[in-house]
């Protein structure tokens, strides 16, 4: 009993523990995001993503965040790549860590089109590693300031990680037990076809039973892994499959970068002596010397003060809401997938194959004419996509058009929509009444009456 | 003893076995088979087709060059509606050498913007410089001969005399039959040489696949005939405060109807994976044969198919249909309220089921 007290003790987060595995997670993240902000210049998508559209979505309560102009865009994404590199280098880190965060969750918040759990995990990360030391060993800032130098870290710095990822592997995991994932194995009878062309194994996705295999298998997985993980016995094999397992989701579906994030992250399961021998190993084919690892224990973080405390606060209210704040769709009526009544920020991922037509029309309602709107006239093919099944981001647009029309010259335009969405291979059907205005409905957190079931 | 140190090689062997068993199901769909099919009895004919009958139409203004008659106008004339109609079955094929490529949009854009514009070609009627290559694209291509061989002019006299009287006026179609010729020469040479292969090798669904490439394009063919040859129009537009039938598609030859009913047979084609002389192949209704759910859509997709049919039927073919949206024609109010129920199967049904990326940017699957 006493043990347990002392398990998630004060005193037990405090505890020191080796830094290596901290550093080996700053490197990852830092070179996972500058990898993504290379790539993103690379192919075009700052200009595809953020300059191109003329109407950019926004997330509920930060609406205030908006685009800048091109020049602006480019600027934050170049900052952004730099702040990674000092990341990685553990060079200016708390404000390199810091920019890399506020930067990185800006892209993100300019447009919710390209909303990706992944990328939440990334704002996450990124904003957890502020909070950390990371930078007290194997960095330039420990070889300019050898005062803060340190074999150690407090055992929180790292526990914060495991945990984050185990509620994301758990989530992921639990919301797989439904009944179209695992009786019907929708909607992987959809994509795991779809990927035949795949090398070697593309041949047995035409087969029935692949993905049934694939479902229960990826449910168990999701909501396991964890646990292999941290069980040293198991560990190596487990992460085995985390490799295997990320490969194939990343050759089969268009996830980008998501594979070699979850593969990085996961080294946090590893002992520290794990990563004290990779780092060892690594510093010798740079030095051609060891690092004197002598063991010093350390006053690392004097438990009282008062930043000491904030960021205990801080990181309990933030897990409070990371295990309860998924659990919010239980206060909506109807079928998650259908109405996306509290799908985001929940690990949520590839639960679904779901798309729309959404067709709008505008009247004025002065002429009483009415016309139909030409969605590519104002959005890119990914937005347009994305909005025409997710009904806060129909509204959205809805608002958006009243506001365009009025500018045009039309008399208090009323905008209604016809939108068909199929859900998981089922004939569409309309997502709500199309006579209806959209434009004098507010999104919020009630529920949305408007949107009709899809039973 | 400890499971997992079994389960985990199990699974890993399990998935190693499944690797060389060749004894899977038979019922299966070949996407190779379906872009073969695409490829030689629909894409390639319509291409050659259609350059064949645009040297045709080269020809037809060489002669008419030479001896600038009524007749020879006649000739001409009807050599663009030949060609311009097999256009119909060509125009929904804009990815790979049809393709964007740096400044040069799609085929489509280069070739078949309408309507042309009068004012811009009259100036550079009157300038005697023209560029066939810039971003003026309402200046080129099928439409833009169309208005110099039919609209520059209220009769046949009043042409041939300005073909006659103005010297830009011969060097103007010349030099616009020749790159018409050139783009579709350009197409149909890749199209017989190497991106054959590389279409119909390139058999996944990812974004950038062939399978997703034709697609994409099918569903923008299909919305451009409504959108386009109809809606607009029709003043269908937020923000038109009218019809505006001077918009159709051919307007001055006045074959807008005909060319919507070729077009519409082209995206059936399509569909059933059928040639233009009705021989039946491997399209998407084989393909969602053979999919989740797809038995239903292929129900709704030809009930549609078959409404949209019949209300294109019930247009009357004369007068054209310019003059019908002038006039009111509820019928064509009806025609295009079946093109707009028909968007859905097309558009989004079809590539759900088939699990088509159709955009290249990382998604969740929501």
């Amino acid at each position: 009993m006493k043990k347990i007290q002392f398990l998630f003790s004060r005193q037990w987060l405090d505890a020191p523990v080796g830094i290596t595995p901290l550093v080996t997670l700053r490197v990852v993240l830092g070179a996972m995001l500058l990898f993504s902000t290379l790539r993103f210049m690379v192919l075009g998508w700052v200009a595809d993503h953020y300059i191109y559209p003329k109407f950019h979505f926004t997330y509920y309560g930060f609406e205030w965040v908006s685009e800048l102009p091109p020049s602006g865009m480019y600027a934050v994404h170049i900052l952004l790549a730099i702040s990674s590199l000092c990341v990685i280098l553990g060079c200016l880190y708390r404000i390199a860590a810091v920019l890399q965060f506020v930067l990185f969750t800006y892209t993100e918040l300019v447009d919710l089109t390209y909303y990706l759990n992944h990328y939440y995990f990334v704002s996450i990360a990124t904003g957890l590693l502020i909070l950390v030391p990371a930078n007290r060993a194997f960095s330039l800032d420990a070889w300019q300031k050898p005062e803060i130098k340190s074999i150690q870290t407090p055992r929180w710095s790292i526990l914060i990680f495991q945990v984050q990822l185990a509620i994301i592997y758990f989530y992921a995991g639990l919301w797989k037990i439904n009944y179209d994932w695992l009786v019907l194995a929708l909607p992987l009878k959809i994509w795991i076809p779809a990927n035949d062309q795949l090398p070697l194994i593309g041949r047995l996705f035409q087969t029935d039973w692949i993905p049934y295999l694939f479902s229960w298998f990826g449910m168990l997985y999701d909501v396991t892994i964890v646990f292999w993980l941290s069980w040293q016995r198991t560990r190596l094999w487990a992460y085995g499959t985390v490799i295997l397992f990320h490969t194939l989701t990343g050759l089969m579906f268009q996830i980008g970068v998501f594979p070699l994030v979850m593969i990085g992250a996961t080294l946090i399961f590893f002992s520290e002596e794990w990563h004290t021998r990779l780092w060892n190993r690594l510093w010798k084919m740079i030095r051609s010397r060891r690092l004197v690892a002598r063991p010093r224990p350390l006053e690392i973080m004097p438990v009282q003060t008062v930043t000491h405390r904030l960021i205990f606060a801080a990181l309990a209210l933030h897990f409070t809401f990371q295990l309860l704040f998924p659990w919010r769709y239980l206060l909506y009526p109807g079928n998650i997938f259908w109405t996306e009544e509290g799908y985001r920020f929940c690990w949520r991922v590839m639960l679904m194959e779901k798309a729309g037509t959404a067709t709008f029309f505008v009247k004025d309602e002065k002429t009483g004419r009415e016309g139909e709107v030409l969605n590519g006239e104002f959005l890119n093919p990914h937005q347009e996509k994305q909005m025409a099944m997710q009904p806060d981001m129909i509204l959205q647009y809805a608002h958006f058009l009243k506001k365009h029309y009025q500018r045009q010259g039309l008399q208090n335009p009323s905008v209604r929509a016809e939108i068909y969405v199929t859900l998981n291979a089922r004939p569409s059907r309309l997502l709500f009444d199309p006579a209806l205005d959209l434009s004098n409905i507010e999104d919020g957190w009630k529920t949305k009456t408007w949107i009709w079931s899809d039973k | 003893m400890r499971p997992f140190q079994f389960l985990l090689p199990a699974l890993l062997l399990l998935f190693a076995c499944c690797d060389t068993n060749k004894n899977g199901p038979t019922d299966t769909f070949d996407r190779g088979a379906m872009l073969q099919n695409f490829a030689d009895n629909l894409i390639r004919p319509a291409y050659n087709e259609l350059l064949d009958k645009i040297l045709v139409f080269d020809d037809a203004v060489s002669t008419f060059h030479a001896t600038p008659s009524i007749e020879n106008l006649n000739a001409m004339q009807t050599a663009w509606q030949e060609a311009y109609f097999q256009w119909q079955f060509a125009n929904a094929y804009n990815f790979g050498p049809a393709g964007e490529a740096g400044l040069q949009k799609g085929l489509i854009e280069e070739i078949g913007t309408f309507p042309a514009s009068a004012a811009k070609l009259e100036a550079n009627l009157g300038s005697g410089i023209w560029n066939v290559t810039d971003f003026n694209r309402d200046t080129r291509g099928f439409p833009a001969i169309e208005y110099l061989i039919f609209g520059s002019g209220a009769t046949h006299e009043d042409i041939v005399t300005a073909f006659l009287n103005n010297q830009h006026h011969k060097a103007y179609l010349t030099a616009l039959s020749e790159n018409l010729a050139d783009r579709v020469e350009t197409v149909v040479n890749a199209w017989n040489g190497a991106y054959y292969t590389e279409f119909t090798n390139n058999k996944g669904t990812d974004a950038g696949s062939s399978t997703s490439q034709f697609y994409n394009e099918f569903v923008r063919s299909f919305e451009s005939a409504k959108n386009f040859k109809l809606g607009l129009p029709l003043g269908k537009r937020p923000g038109q405060i009218q019809a505006e039938p001077q918009l159709v598609e051919a307007w001055y030859s006045g074959k807008s109807l005909e060319c919507l009913r070729l077009h519409l047979t082209a995206i059936e084609n399509i569909w059933y994976g059928r040639s233009k002389s009705g021989q039946d192949g491997i399209g998407f209704r084989e393909y969602l044969e053979k999919v989740e759910g797809g038995p239903a859509l292929i129900i709704s997709t030809e009930t549609q198919l078959a409404a949209l049919r019949t209300a294109l039927a019930a247009v009357s073919d004369s007068p054209a249909l310019s003059v019908q949206i002038t006039n009111v024609n509820p019928q064509l109010e009806s025609l295009y309220t079946e093109f707009q129920k028909m968007t859905r199967y097309f558009k989004s049904d079809l590539s759900s089921l088939l699990g088509i990326a159709i955009t290249f940017s990382s998604g969740d699957g929501d």
